[in-house]
Parts: C-alpha cells; structure tokens; sequence
C-alpha cells in the first residue's frame, strides 16, 4: 500500500519541477502581446448588491438588451466592452477583449489597477445619470459606459 | 424607484462633436416632444458652432487664425473675447495652473472651451423652460433642475485605470469636469516648463460654470492633489483629485453619493 503512494508523491514532485522549469523558461523568453484578460491578474471587486428596487415585485416587464462595443483604442492597449441593460438598470459591463499593447503597459496595468484605496464600484450596479472623466473620441465612447446609459432613453 | 421615471420620462439623445460625443437626457415636464426636440436641435447647433470658432484643429476657424497671427481679437467673433477673457480669470485664479498662453503652439483655450459650450448648449434648454437636463460633452457634465423631486442627478466618476468602472458617484447641482491622461487626445502641459506632465490621475471639479470647473479641472490634473486650494479658494467649486498611488483626496463641498 505504502509503495504506489511513494511512487505518485514522487512523480509529482518531479511533474512540480518540469512545470517550474517551464515557468522559468517562460519568464526569461521574450514576450509577445498576448490578447488575453487572463493575463491581467483578477482584481478584487466589490460586489454591491444590484441596487435592490424598492418593491421589487412590482411586477414590471424589463427588457434585456445587450450589445458588444467595437474594439477600440485606449490609453494602454484595445479592448471591448460588453455592455447588458435590463430595463432602466446596467446589468452588466464586461470586458470582452483586453489587449494590451506591449508587456511594459500590462506590468503598469497590474500595477496600478489595484492600488486606488476606495473600494471600486462596478458600473453595473450604480444608479447614475452620467459618466465624468477624461474626454473620449468619439470611437471610445462606442464602449463607454455613458453610451450604454444614452441607449435607454434613445 | 420606477414611479419618478414613469413621471417624467427622459428623452435622449447624442451629437458627435467636437471630436467627442455629447449626450443629453432631457426631462420635458409641460413641454411637448417637439418643443424639446427642436430645443435640443439648437444646443447641439451652438455646440457646431463653437466647434467651428474654437476648433484648433480646423486651419480656417477663428481661433487657428488668431493662433497664427492672422487676425486680432477684434476682428473675431465676440466669444473668442469672451471665452479667453474667461481664460485669463482661470490663470489667475489658478495661480498660473492653468494657462492657454504657456501651450506649446500658441494660445490654446481647449482646456476650456468643452465645458464653456455644453455650458451655453444647456443655456438652450433651460431657456425654453425645460425643468431638468444634463448635458454630458464628453465626460464634462452641465445639469439642470433634477431627474426626479426626490432626487439629485448622479454623476459617476469614471475610474481612471478601469473603462468598466467608477471610482465614486457625486451628486450634482450644476458642473462636473474632469480632466485626466488616461484617455488619448489629452493635451496636458505643464504651463511652468511646457513639459507633458501630471501629477494626478484624475481630478474632478464641481462648481456653478462648467467653463469654469472644466479648465480647473486641467490645471488641477497637472498641478496634483496638493494644489487643491486654488480650487477651493473659489466659491461654489470643489475637488476630488486621484493621485498615481491610488490615495483620494475630496474638499468638504462633494457631496459623494451611495453607491446603490
């Protein structure tokens, strides 16, 4: 009984050390732009409750709309958004494609994404009338969050 | 929550200008469909037309020709007077922050002639007798009256390092600009050395003149959150500045809003 355990610790032990001499090869090698989110490390997000309406059993039919910005440029790279609305709420906002443009631009993101010291809201959650922040074009707003809210009183 | 929309349904609408996009929701309380329609279609029509004064980019615009000594102000349209005599008020209220003199290129007033037009494109409706708008010309807001009785227009500040997310809501009576370098084609310089700088991520003003806060908000996002008081020397207007470390930093007038 013991000798079959012995043998599969031993193997995983060395599987641990291949996947590290992987790994270490990897970092050494040069990088190319890879259009993965999966290479921006998750952030931790608060999650608010979907703003609850109040008597929410009114029963009210709400429509669930949802629609992909074109990939556009940002400050650091492409991306696009997915933007689904419910009614009058945002339900969702996702990032669909993040591609950053080269590695120094996704070792900043990583950087500084989780350093603001106020809990990040989510867009989708917040009952708001309008987005400020540093002027878009007119091809970013596609994707902005301001656009998803000017769908529902279009 | 439905029953203050289903009073006053809102009626929407953006003009690409400007090189950006300016949003209205525009609540029309006795007023008929089409007299807010026709309303909006003259702000979005003094919105074309301060593009075609104040357009640095087009080389016949009133401006482009000042810029290139081709003629002098009086020979302009008046609201180039105007609006850099509004420019003159911001430098020294600024202490100097803001200075469309010191731009690279010559006299540049882009910092704030956005915020100075979304201002006089609310004019428009407000004029008509609209009781409530909000005029969002490319994430610098003028509002008007309130969405509902009960409540005031929320105005969410984008997060500066997330497209997808808000680093606070505020609520708002009248002006919110903010000025940040995370999106392309913004041109901030520092007015002292003329060098490409910002020592905040994002800054936010509030105030009465979205003209006003909006070149505040350009001076503020170079000059960093230490220089907030030139801000809030100024009566009515307020700051909530994010620096590159991630740190906040509010003066007492914002009034931040729960986030749901």
């Amino acid at each position: 009984m013991m000798k079959p355990i012995g043998r599969v610790v031993l193997v995983l032990a060395a599987a641990t050390i291949g996947l590290v001499t992987v790994l270490s090869l990897h970092a050494n090698a040069p990088q190319l732009a890879l259009p993965t989110a999966a290479r921006v490390p998750e952030r931790k997000q608060l999650n608010t409750p979907a703003a609850t309406p109040s008597g929410s059993n009114q029963s009210l039919v709400l429509l669930t709309r949802s629609a992909v910005g074109a990939t556009e440029q940002y400050g650091y790279g492409a991306l696009s958004v997915r933007v689904t609305v419910r009614g009058s709420q945002i339900e969702d906002v996702t990032v669909n494609g993040l591609q950053t443009a080269e590695q120094y631009s996704q070792q900043l993101a990583a950087q500084v994404i989780p350093m603001l010291h106020s809990e990040v809201l989510s867009a989708q959650s917040a009952r708001i009338n309008g987005i400020s922040g540093a002027t878009y074009t007119s091809q970013a707003y596609a994707l902005s969050v301001q656009s998803a809210l000017d769908k529902l009183h279009a | 929550m439905s029953a203050g929309v289903s009073q006053s349904p809102a009626i929407g609408q953006t003009y690409e200008v400007m090189g950006t996009v300016v949003s209205f929701i525009v609540h029309a309380g006795q007023l008929s469909d089409a007299a807010v329609h026709s309303a909006i279609t003259r702000a979005c029509e003094t919105l074309r037309e301060s593009d075609e004064t104040f357009s640095t980019w087009k080389p016949q615009s009133p401006m482009s020709r000042l810029r290139r000594g081709e003629a002098a102000i009086a020979e302009l349209p008046p609201e180039v007077a105007s609006v850099l005599g509004l420019c003159e008020c911001v430098r020294e209220a600024s202490g100097g922050w803001f200075d469309p003199w010191a731009m690279p290129g010559g006299v540049d007033p882009t910092g704030l002639v956005k915020g100075w037009a979304a201002e006089r494109a609310l004019a428009e409706l407000v004029r008509v007798g609209i009781p409530a708008a909000m005029v969002n010309a490319g994430g610098d807001l003028a509002v008007h009256g309130r969405p509902s009785p009960e409540e005031p227009w929320r105005v969410g500040i984008r997060h500066p390092w997330r497209v997808d997310a808000l680093a606070c809501i505020i609520e708002a009576d009248a002006a919110v600009a903010t000025s940040g370098a995370y999106e392309r084609g913004e041109h901030l310089i520092d007015p002292h050395n003329g060098t490409a700088i910002t020592r905040a991520v994002s800054a936010t003003v509030t105030g009465p003149s979205l003209a006003i806060a909006d070149a505040l908000a350009t001076a503020l996002v170079v000059a960093g959150a230490s220089e907030i008081g030139f801000v809030t020397a100024l009566a009515g207007y307020d700051a909530y500045v994010i620096s590159p470390d991630g740190s906040e930093t509010a003066s007492s007038g914002i009034r931040f809003a729960p986030s749901a």
